[in-house]
């Protein structure tokens, strides 16, 4: 261990550029992800604004059939491949080697590999722009044959998402070993802080379910350009079979891409409300429940094909809410009989645990398999997709980013323009998703560039285009207040928030080995049990 | 409101957006309150779409009220430490019991409702042969399969064929069970029909089916669901429902234009019963 | 520093849990391919499926010879018999007997590998015929890949191990090529079963 910190303090003769591309240190590596992954998160959310610009009047010409169908395949590819999903090994990255009170991630050297994965795929996803036949235009579901008729880009993207299903195998394998073997004396697993739990169920995921995927990339790229007849019915091949593979990783990945943001809800909800975490092993087994359920209703996606057991995919699914509820009752719980005070991490987190709500019960629509026949397609789904990912992830990403960010920069960001930050980003998301319900209901289909006006769908759609625009704007007090808080000196003391877990133990922020002693660990808040040994502690 | 002491303005601020959502929730609701289909199936699917959408308002009016209610209530009034109750078994079942409840409910629902949709007797339905292609749908109608009324001697197949430009248009009759078949020879495509409140994918290298019964006359538009390519989202057609005698005289005026003087004589027997 | 207090625990390596990890998702990345190939042989009419006259006209035919891969069976099954007494053999602190071990294994894998490629030149089918071919050639050359991957990482543990760096106590890279090693074996046996076996 020491061998890793000796290079880290002799850096200082190095440029500084040189000591981030190198460095194997778990926090650095954190934040590189946490800059790529929202540079990544900008750039998605560009093109998301190109097609609610395209939406926004009927027969609108502002980009054509085939570019826009290029925007929303790399606006889905962008917002999950390149960032909510290692946005969570971001601060996965950054927090869990420090909550469990160790030094470092397990292998420090694998880490950095998988991060120095990210940045050739995305550019190589992004490079489709600037080939002939354009980027990658099948959906980021690329069902076939569709996605075997389109040009080189699709072999791009193919192979970008492959090097990173890769990283994240790789970076679950060294999160999970992390956290089975290199925790703190006193820390039994049902010690760990919630967001390690949720990082480790998450990392389960990723283990055994993108390896899935990139079989199913590898065969539509055999397809593609080795004659291969997989998913070609004229050699005998099946068609749905892609959709199969496709959704046997894909719905996992839809709680890789939320269960790390339940984790760090369920980290400042109980700090804010000054309550332990109501529940704590129901929430551990609601989310593993939510893991191991998670294996088996991949086919709801696929109710439409006429292929798939109705009845088992739709029980499944339904079932998926009780876990889910669970934890919604873990919050609710924790916030009960509690003092609670509303910093912008919390607003984040309490936006979070409201708009995912919405979120999970219009996907339990979609699990009423005759409603679904309906629903399926249209804009309800997307309203669906952007309550949980958005409504959900992205509140819980920026919930984070407030609560931890004077642990990871050493300074605060300004309360006041965290708070305009967060109205605006509600209503406005608000706005942009909620009218998507009653277009989905009006027949609306997705991943359509046009729409008659006749339709009588442009007044939603310009609403909604209104709301998405809000969001960008909302971005503006945010950029703001980080820039302000770099023009401050590192001023933060170790545990501004009177927090629970070992990360507010070491200064802010830490030192390259992390911790100088560690409080002893005897429950799931060695902070809290520091701060008031001795006093009555209730139950 | 900045002049406010800060309790206050968050107070306002809660209760603001509260409404603005609660508003929003209602006028979604409102606007879904449309005719809940033209067939007998999309009656049965409106059911199932209230059921859920009552059973999902008192599951958010309830932990939504609760979220509030704890937000207003317990907001901190001093440094005192509240209780530390970490949960408690009676309520931690409660979680689990009252979901299990409602799942199983919802699914018994939605199964019984797709069972009936299911069941349909489709010997004597009127059949058409719907064909997806990149980018736009063929209805062909067997002319010895037209459905109860048919003449079994009428021989040959009409068609209609559309363009990206040209939406073609699905003529059915009314108050009759209909029975589609769903193909596609390049990629996959889905047939939409709002007002069926149904969809159901045109699979390469399979064919789907599925039977509805109109009960309503008039055009109502109908487009492809599943992302097929560039013009995705011309793929668009017209569901001309119309009752029966007026659907024979299109058919033979159709045959006598596609196969000649022959196909129409018999054809037009369809209409004498 | 407390944080020393974080050391590695007793029973396995890190780097072993680690490394068993990562053979999980090689065993679902297989997964993946093999549920692809029960699903095609399922859909199919008959397997192999039928051809068209043209592919028949052109020389193509679907069938597989079992003779040569069930000897490479028996060469890759005593592979994985030789790597694992090199296992023992270190254990018991014989380095000599290791690298008889990993020697032998080294060159039977080589012989397996030699022997698939020759395969391949016997065979009447490509993989753009028919989705027969496609799952074939997939299956067996992902798998061959992954012995070629192996037999790579043997060679490794076999230069450090003549550079006497394993012993009774450390010789962690001599088991983790072994279990590699072993992995790839039950995943031909899957493969043979049901390739070249199942009718
Ligand atoms: C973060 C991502 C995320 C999450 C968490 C979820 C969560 C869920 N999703 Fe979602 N889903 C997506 C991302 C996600 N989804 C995406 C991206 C797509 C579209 C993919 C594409 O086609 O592009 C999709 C599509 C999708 C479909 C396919 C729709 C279609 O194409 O026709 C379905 C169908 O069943 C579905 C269902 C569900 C369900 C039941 C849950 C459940 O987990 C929700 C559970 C939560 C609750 C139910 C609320 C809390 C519970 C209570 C308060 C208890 C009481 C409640 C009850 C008893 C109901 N989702
Ligand atoms: C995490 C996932 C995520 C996120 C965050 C978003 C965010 C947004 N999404 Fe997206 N979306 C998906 C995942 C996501 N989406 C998926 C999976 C699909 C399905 C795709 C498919 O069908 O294949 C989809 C599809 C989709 C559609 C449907 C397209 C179609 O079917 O035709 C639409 C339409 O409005 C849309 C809109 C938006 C909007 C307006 C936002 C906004 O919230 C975006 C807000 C963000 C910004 C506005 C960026 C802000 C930052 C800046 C502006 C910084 C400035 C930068 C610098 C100074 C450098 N999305
Ligand atoms: Cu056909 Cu979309
Ligand atoms: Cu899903």
């Amino acid at each position: 261990m020491a061998t890793v910190a000796v290079p880290q303090l002799s850096g200082y003769h190095r440029p500084a550029v040189l000591d981030w591309i190198m460095t194997v240190d778990h926090k650095r590596l954190g934040i590189l992800y946490l800059y790529f992954t929202l540079f990544f998160f900008a750039v998605g959310g560009i093109l998301a604004l190109l097609v609610r610009t395209q939406l926004a009047v009927a027969d609108n010409s502002f980009v054509g059939n085939d570019a826009y169908n290029q925007i929303f395949t790399m606006h889905a590819s962008a917002m999950l491949f390149l960032f909510i999903i290692p946005v969570w090994a971001g601060f996965g990255n950054y927090l869990v080697p420090l909550q469990i009170g160790a030094a470092d991630m397990a292998f420090p050297r694998i880490n950095a590999l998988s991060f120095w994965m990210l940045p050739p795929a995305g550019i190589l996803m992004f490079a489709g722009f600037i080939v002939d036949g354009g980027a990658a235009d099948g959906g980021w579901t690329a069902y076939s044959p569709l996605a075997q008729q389109t040009g080189v880009g699709m072999d791009m993207w193919i192979i970008a998402v492959i090097v990173l299903g890769m990283s994240s195998t790789i970076g679950a394998a060294n999160f999970l070993v992390t956290m089975f073997r290199m925790r703190a004396p006193g820390m039994t697993m049902f010690r760990m802080p919630i967001f390690c739990w949720t990082m480790l169920v998450t990392a389960l995921l990723q283990l055994l379910a993108t390896p899935v995927l990139a079989a199913a990339l590898v065969m539509l790229f055999i397809d593609r350009n080795y004659g291969g007849q997989f998913f070609d019915p004229n050699g005998g091949g099946n068609v749905v079979l892609w959709q199969n593979v496709f959704w046997f990783y894909s719905h996992p990945a839809v709680y890789i891409m939320i269960l790390p943001g339940m984790g760090i809800v369920s980290e400042i909800l109980p700090v804010f409300s000054r309550k332990p975490l109501f529940g704590y092993k129901a929430f551990v087994f609601a989310t593993i429940g939510i893991g191991g359920l998670g294996f088996s209703v991949w086919a709801h996606h696929m109710f439409t094909t006429g292929s798939v057991l109705l009845p088992f995919f739709g029980f499944m699914t339904f079932m998926i809410g009780v876990p889910t509820g669970v934890k919604i009752f873990n919050w609710l719980g924790t916030l009960w009989g509690g003092s609670i005070s509303f910093p912008t991490p919390m607003l984040f987190a309490i936006g979070f645990v409201s708009m995912f709500l919405i979120g999970g019960i219009n996907g339990t629509y979609s699990a009423a398999v005759p409603v679904d026949f309906a629903l399926h397609d249209t804009y309800f789904v997307v309203a669906h997709i952007h309550y949980v990912l958005f409504g959900g992830s992205v509140f819980a990403v920026f919930g984070g980013l407030y609560y931890w960010f004077p642990k990871i920069w050493g300074r605060q960001l300004n309360e006041r323009l965290g708070k305009l930050h967060f109205v605006l980003m509600f209503v406005g998301f608000n706005v942009a998703f909620f009218p998507m319900h009653m277009l989905g209901l009006d027949g609306m289909p997705r991943r359509i560039a046009v729409y008659a006006d006749s339709a009588g769908w442009e007044a939603l759609n310009m609403l909604s285009t209104g709301g998405a625009f809000l969001i960008a704007v909302s971005m503006i007090p945010f950029l703001i207040a980080v820039v302000m808080a770099f023009m401050r000196p590192k001023d933060q003391p170790d545990d501004p928030w009177e927090a629970n877990t070992l990360e507010w133990a070491t200064t802010s922020p830490p030192p390259d080995y992390n911790f100088d002693s560690l409080p002893p660990v005897r429950s799931e808040r060695p902070l809290f049990d520091a701060r008031h040994s001795g006093e009555e502690q209730g139950h | 409101m900045l002049g406010m002491p800060l309790r206050r303005r968050l107070r306002l601020l809660v209760a603001t957006v509260t409404a603005a959502l609660l508003a929003l929730l209602a006028t979604g609701t409102a606007s879904a309150i449309q005719p809940g289909g033209i067939t007998d199936e999309a009656r049965l699917m409106n059911d199932l779409f209230w059921i859920v959408t009552i059973a999902g308002l008192i599951v958010f009016g309830l932990v939504g009220a609760a979220l509030v209610y704890a937000m207003i209530r317990y907001r901190r009034q001093n440094d005192e430490l509240p209780p530390q109750f970490h949960g408690g078994g009676k309520i931690e079942a409660a979680m689990v019991g009252v979901p299990v409840l409602i799942v199983i409910g919802l699914f018994t629902i939605s199964m019984i409702i797709l069972v009936q949709i299911d069941d349909k007797a489709e010997d004597e339905a009127l059949t058409i042969d719907v064909t997806g292609f990149q980018f736009s749908w063929q209805f062909a109608y067997n002319l010895n399969d037209l459905g109860t009324n048919t003449d079994p001697n009428a021989e040959g197949t009409i068609a209609v064929i559309g363009t990206p430009a040209n939406d073609p248009i699905l003529y059915m009759p009314v108050d009759e069970p209909v029975e589609f078949l769903l193909k596609s020879n390049d990629v996959i495509h889905s047939f939409y029909v709002k007002d069926f409140l149904y969809k159901l994918d045109l699979i390469p290298g399979r064919v789907n089916s599925f039977t509805v019964t109109a009960r309503e006359t008039g055009d109502f538009s109908a487009q492809c669901a599943e992302l097929c390519g560039t013009n995705h989202a011309l793929m668009r057609f017209i569901v001309r429902v119309v009752e029966r005698d007026e659907f024979d005289a299109w058919v033979a005026a159709e045959a006598a234009r596609q196969l000649g003087d022959g196909a129409l004589v018999s054809a037009s027997g369809t209409q004498g019963d | 520093m407390a944080a020393h207090g974080t050391a590695e625990r007793q029973g396995m390596t890190n780097s072993m849990l680690g490394f068993i990890l990562f053979l999980a998702s090689e065993v679902m990345f297989f997964g993946g391919l093999f549920a692809a190939y029960f699903i095609a042989r399922a859909d199919a009419p008959a397997w192999p499926p039928p051809l068209t006259p043209e592919q028949i006209a052109e020389g193509v035919h679907l069938e597989l010879e079992v003779l040569l891969p069930a000897i490479s069976t028996g060469i890759l099954v005593l592979s994985s018999v030789t790597m694992q007494y090199a296992v023992w053999q270190i254990q018991k602190g014989n380095q000599g007997g290791m690298l008889w071990g990993l020697f032998i294994s080294l060159a039977l894998g080589i012989v397996f590998l030699a022997a698939q490629l020759y395969d391949y030149t016997q065979l009447h089918f490509r993989a753009d015929d028919t989705i027969y071919g496609t799952t074939f050639y997939t299956l067996t050359g992902f798998h061959g890949a992954h012995v070629a991957g192996g037999a790579l990482f043997i060679a490794v543990v076999t230069v450090r191990a003549l550079g006497g760096q394993f012993t009774a106590e450390n010789h962690e890279a001599v088991e983790a090529s072994s279990m590699y090693w072993h992995f790839v074996d039950v995943v031909w046996i899957a493969l043979f079963t049901v390739l070249y076996i199942i009718k």
